[in-house]
Parts: C-alpha cells; sequence; structure tokens
C-alpha cells in the first residue's frame, strides 16, 4: 500500500470544565487538550512527538490507539476511518495499533505472571493454546528477556524488565503501528540505552511503523526519523528529525532543545545570569 | 593524602558508612557497603548512580530517615564535629530542617494535600525557631518569594493541588531554605517534571547556593545533568563509590569504565547519530552482590581480578577510583 498507514484529519479532543454556572450561561469553558490535528504517518516510519505535559502528546497516542474518541476529525488506518472500523472490526484495529505505556507497574496486572500476561494477548491474536508457551517465550526472547522470567510477577521484575513485557505484550499482537508513550522515562539512563536500542531494532526487524513520544529531545534524535513538535494541543512543528533539531524555526523547540542537560558544556556561571525560562507555571 | 585533607575541613563527613536489611532469617544484607565522601561547606557535590547503587539509601542514613527493615550497619556521618548517628533523636530533629533539608523526587507525595503551602512552611519556621505566627508567615513568604514564586504572599493560601508540578518543587525548595540550612540534600529533585521545568529547577539550585552559600548534594541518575551545577561528582554502583573526583575530570577523562559508560550511554544533541552505547546487564541484585567489583559482571573491561577481589578506593590527585583496569 503506498498512502500514509496512519493519518489523523483535523482531530479536536476538548473536555468539558469549568462549573455549571458557566455552562448555564454558555460561557466556553472547554478545554482543548488537542486542537485540528492533521498528520500523516507513512509506513515504517518511526515519528518521534514531542512536547511537555499538557502539551496533548498522550491525547493523540489515546486516540490513535483507540481508547479515547475524538471530539470531531477522524483517524484512518489504511484510509479507513477509526470510526467506521470500531464499529465493524474493533478487534482487528486493536490487533493492528498497540501500545506500550509509561508506567510499566500500572500496565501490568500484578496478579498475573508474565507468562499469563503474554499467552493471554496471544489468545486474542487467536493463537492455538498448545503453541502459545512456545511463543510466548519467543516474545520474551525478542524483547531481550530470558524464559526464566515466565513464572515471575510484575513486582519481581525491575523497571527494565517491566517495560520490555510491556513491549513484549503489545508486540505480541503483531501490530502493525506501536505506540510508545515515555516508555523510558522511568528508567535509568543504562537502560534506556538498551530500551531505546531494542526499539531501533525490532522497528527495522519487524518493519514496525513507531509513534514515540516522549519529552527527551536526544532520544528522540538518536531513534527517530521524523519528528513533530506539540504545544498546547497543537502542533508547533514537524519534519525530518535531524532538521527540525539542527535548525529550529518555532521558538518552542528552541526552548526545549535549550532545556536538554549538556554536561559541563552546560554549566551554569558563577555570576548571575538569568536563567532560563520563568516560573509562569504557576496554575496547576 | 588530598582526600583525608578535604574530609577534615568538610561540613559533612561520610566515613565507612553501611546500611543493610535485616532479612527474615535474620541476617543482613548490605545495600550500602562502606561509603566515604565528604562535602564541603558551600560546595556542591553530585551523587550519580543508578537505582540499586545505594545513593538514596546513603542520603537517607545521613538524614537518620531510613525505615525498617533498612538500618544503618556501621560507619560514621560527621557534620559539625559530632557524629550523627551518635546524637539522640531530639538533637537530630533540630537538625533536620534547619541545619540539613532535604528536598524529594516526587513533589506531590512530600506535600501534605491538606494544609496550605503557607502553613507547611511555617510549620518547618517554627519547629526550629521561636517567632510568632506572623514572623513565621513572613519568613514562608520571603522564602516562597526567594524559589521564584511570583506573588508568594498570595500563594501562601494555596493548597498543593492548586500548584503545577514545578511550583509545588519550588515550595518544597523554599521549605527546605526557609530556615537556611548549611546543606540541601535534593534526591532526583527534578525526575517527575518536565525537561523546561528541570532546567528551571537546576538553574534555581545553583542560584540558591550562590547567593545564600548553602552546601548542595545533588542525587541523580543523570551525569549529564548534575554535572551542569555541582563541582565535584561521587559515582555509586553496587553500594560503593567506584569513583569520585572534580567535575570536569569525571567528565572529560573517567577513570571507572562504569563512569565512562554512564556518560556515553545518554544521548546527546550534537553526536553523530547511531544505536546507543547501552550497559548491558543490570545492576546487581540485594543479597546477589558478585565477590569483587561489582561491576564486573557489566564491564566490558573486565579481567579474572576483578571478580575476586574488590579493587580499593586509591587516590590520584584530586580523584579516586576502584578498578583494577582502569581507562
Amino acid at each position: 500500500m503506498s498512502g500514509p498507514i496512519l493519518s489523523l484529519r483535523g482531530v479536536t479532543k476538548s473536555y468539558a470544565q469549568g462549573n455549571a454556572f458557566d455552562r448555564l450561561l454558555g460561557r466556553d469553558t472547554r478545554f482543548v487538550a488537542l486542537d485540528g490535528i492533521s498528520l500523516e504517518v507513512a509506513r515504517g516510519d518511526i515519528v518521534g512527538i514531542v512536547g511537555e505535559s499538557g502539551s496533548g502528546k498522550s491525547t493523540l497516542a489515546n486516540i490513535a490507539v483507540g481508547l479515547t474518541k475524538p471530539t470531531s476529525g477522524d483517524v484512518l488506518l489504511d484510509g479507513e476511518p477509526l470510526s467506521v472500523l470500531m464499529r465493524d472490526h474493533a478487534g482487528p484495529w486493536r490487533r493492528r495499533v498497540q501500545m506500550a505505556f509509561q508506567d510499566s507497574s500500572s500496565a501490568l496486572n500484578p496478579r498475573k505472571t508474565v507468562s499469563r500476561c503474554l499467552t493471554e494477548t496471544l489468545a486474542l491474536r487467536g493463537v492455538p493454546r498448545e503453541q502459545r508457551e512456545t511463543e510466548a517465550l519467543a516474545m520474551l526472547e525478542l524483547v531481550g528477556l530470558g524464559a526464566e522470567l515466565a513464572p515471575r510477577l510484575p513486582h519481581e521484575l525491575s523497571g527494565g524488565q517491566r517495560q520490555r513485557i510491556g513491549l513484549a505484550r503489545a508486540l505480541a499482537m503483531k501490530p502493525d503501528i506501536l505506540i510508545a508513550d515515555e516508555p523510558v522515562s522511568s528508567l535509568d539512563v543504562s537502560l534506556q540505552a538498551q530500551v531505546i536500542n531494542l526499539l531501533s531494532r525490532l522497528t527495522r526487524e519487524l518493519g514496525l511503523t513507531l509513534l514515540f513520544i516522549s519529552h527527551d529531545l536526544a532520544l528522540v534524535r538518536t531513534l527517530c526519523s521524523r519528528i513533530i513538535v506539540m504545544c498546547k494541543g497543537e502542533i508547533v512543528e514537524q519534519g525530518a528529525c535531524l532538521d527540525v533539531l539542527d535548525r529550529p524555526s518555532h521558538p518552542y523547540t528552541q526552548l526545549l532543545i535549550a532545556a536538554v542537560p549538556k554536561g559541563i558544556a552546560g554549566r551554569r556561571k558563577p555570576t548571575s545570569a538569568p536563567s532560563r525560562g520563568h516560573a509562569q507555571d504557576s496554575v496547576g | 593524602m588530598s582526600a583525608a585533607r578535604r574530609m577534615n575541613g568538610a561540613l559533612l563527613s561520610i566515613e565507612g558508612l553501611r546500611v543493610g536489611f535485616r532479612n527474615a532469617s535474620g541476617g543482613v544484607i548490605e545495600a550500602v557497603r562502606g561509603v566515604d565522601f565528604a562535602v564541603a561547606a558551600g560546595e556542591a557535590v553530585g551523587v550519580v548512580g543508578e537505582s540499586g547503587s545505594g545513593k538514596s539509601l546513603t542520603m537517607l542514613a545521613v538524614m537518620r530517615l531510613l525505615g525498617a527493615p533498612a538500618r544503618t550497619t556501621g560507619g560514621r556521618v560527621m557534620f559539625d564535629g559530632q557524629d550523627l548517628l551518635d546524637v539522640d533523636e531530639a538533637r537530630m530533629r533540630a537538625i533536620r530542617g534547619r541545619d540539613i533539608a532535604m528536598v524529594f523526587q516526587d513533589p506531590q507525595s512530600s506535600l501534605n494535600p491538606a494544609l496550605t503551602i503557607g502553613r507547611q512552611i511555617t510549620d518547618v519556621v517554627r519547629a526550629h525557631r521561636r517567632v510568632s505566627a506572623g514572623e513565621a508567615r513572613r519568613i514562608a513568604g520571603e522564602s516562597l518569594e526567594r524559589v521564584g514564586v511570583r506573588e508568594a504572599g498570595k500563594r501562601l493560601d494555596a493548597y498543593p493541588h492548586e500548584f503545577s508540578g514545578g511550583m509545588r518543587q519550588r515550595a518544597l525548595i523554599a521549605m527546605a531554605i526557609a530556615c537556611r540550612p548549611r546543606l540541601l540534600i535534593a534526591d532526583e529533585p527534578t525526575t517527575a517534571l518536565d525537561v523546561t521545568v528541570q532546567a528551571q529547577i537546576v538553574d534555581l539550585i545553583a542560584e540558591l547556593r550562590r547567593d545564600l552559600g548553602i552546601a548542595v548534594l545533588f542525587i541523580s541518575h543523570n551525569l549529564q545533568l548534575v554535572a551542569e551545577i555541582v563541582d565535584r561528582v561521587v559515582v555509586m554502583y553496587g553500594g560503593k563509590v567506584v569513583e569520585d573526583g572534580p567535575v570536569e575530570a569525571i567528565e572529560l577523562s573517567p577513570r571507572h569504565p562504569y563512569t565512562g559508560l554512564l556518560q556515553a550511554c545518554v544521548p546527546s544533541l550534537t553526536a553523530p547519530v547511531g544505536p546507543l552505547v547501552a550497559i548491558e546487564g543490570a545492576p546487581p541484585r540485594l543479597g546477589r552482590m558478585p565477590q569483587g567489583c561489582p561491576f564486573s559482571p557489566r564491564c566490558p573491561r573486565v579481567v579474572a581480578r576483578c571478580e575476586l577481589e574488590m579493587p580499593a578506593l586509591l587516590t590520584e590527585g584530586e580523584r579516586r577510583f576502584a578498578c583494577w583496569r582502569p581507562l
């Protein structure tokens, strides 16, 4: 297929806020999390979506995976609108678009062993019972984990291992598109590198299309071919990853780049230098 | 020995500190295994290491905030000529918050959601100083303003949920500096925050240190981040200090392979794009500490001796490292 594998057309998501009095008076009090987002993702693309909390990047991920319904606009998978697919073939959509979550401890059922978590997912994909165990072990191997983890419960795993199980579970559905929402932000730097390299290898080997949601520009630069910078529910800049990061044109992208820790090269001067940004984030 | 000399003039000197967990069979599993380092007055020191390196336990032991089953099993924590591990609880309570203050990772759970920000700061002030309620409130307002909260006087009456994550962390820092401590321990203070807010908080800590002369112990797993504001870096692994020294030396010419890898595995915005340097394997688990160097199972430079014998922390000029095959 030549068209984009995933496209969003004018996707808006807003939530009611404010009190009943405001609503009664017809005051516009809706909070707009996503404001008319349109984008296209080509098959095999690795797209980094960056922005801070509140930028709408996670809302975008949830909409693409079908967990959140957009207020307006449409999401298309291979040209077919999500609204139609969800009505007629929710199953195939869910199989083809999978998500790995940020917080691996809350994304896994604490009472289910690794093996059960994976075999249940494989059952959903229709893998015959007698093949599930073997395939679960293959999934573990795919994400670089040993078979000895199969009987363990999530709390018996390290953060890095849990994050890999979350990935293995998503990949067990053989998705076309994997959406990873801050998959490494809770990990130590050494494990971060392992998971990023793993994602890079998996996308290549499995021909996956990856949407990588992150606030870490340096990670996005390493992993992604394209970047989409979001701020307050809008796309403020997008393009080839290296182009955007080497020559950012939007001030918000420049702000994000300035905030990346730079080691001794970023040392604070002993003299009174103006600090980056201000405490304007006063309201929670 | 220069390390020993430094410790003599130190504000805080951790000497041979050990922390262990009592397990079900009555044995003790050591998680911090003989840690020594010092912080001079006004100095900023970064403590870097992965989860399980013992860095947070070391800080909790310094503050005497370890909860069961963890307990300090050896060593000294010298502050102001007294061993903090030896003073009685009342004295320790007076030191905590007044002389040594601590800021934790998660500003959400460090604040009481049912009390106003102002009340929580004034509580700290009044616990340590004999001042009137009005005076305590004035000090609280001043601290909040000092950490960059606008209209601080008004914001004193706000509740934690009315503050964003970055503002909550500022409020906690305001609380920490309200009594003008001589040492601020910040344990991963920016991990829960957005990058731009992280940069602001790091700026703020650097600024407070410069303006108020507060010594800072900055705990993080991100060497690039701490390098922006500290003078010296202590690298911990497997409950031990594996390397320490001036930040430039650590960053430009690390001697311990772990330090080198820790630096290399953080991607930058300028390096050529390629696979990241990963440290294969995982940190040693408690109770399964290798006999020799704790990093030996993951170390690319490992030789037979590393697995058998823990190298001593050797001093070389201003730095120390514990490695049989240093870089």
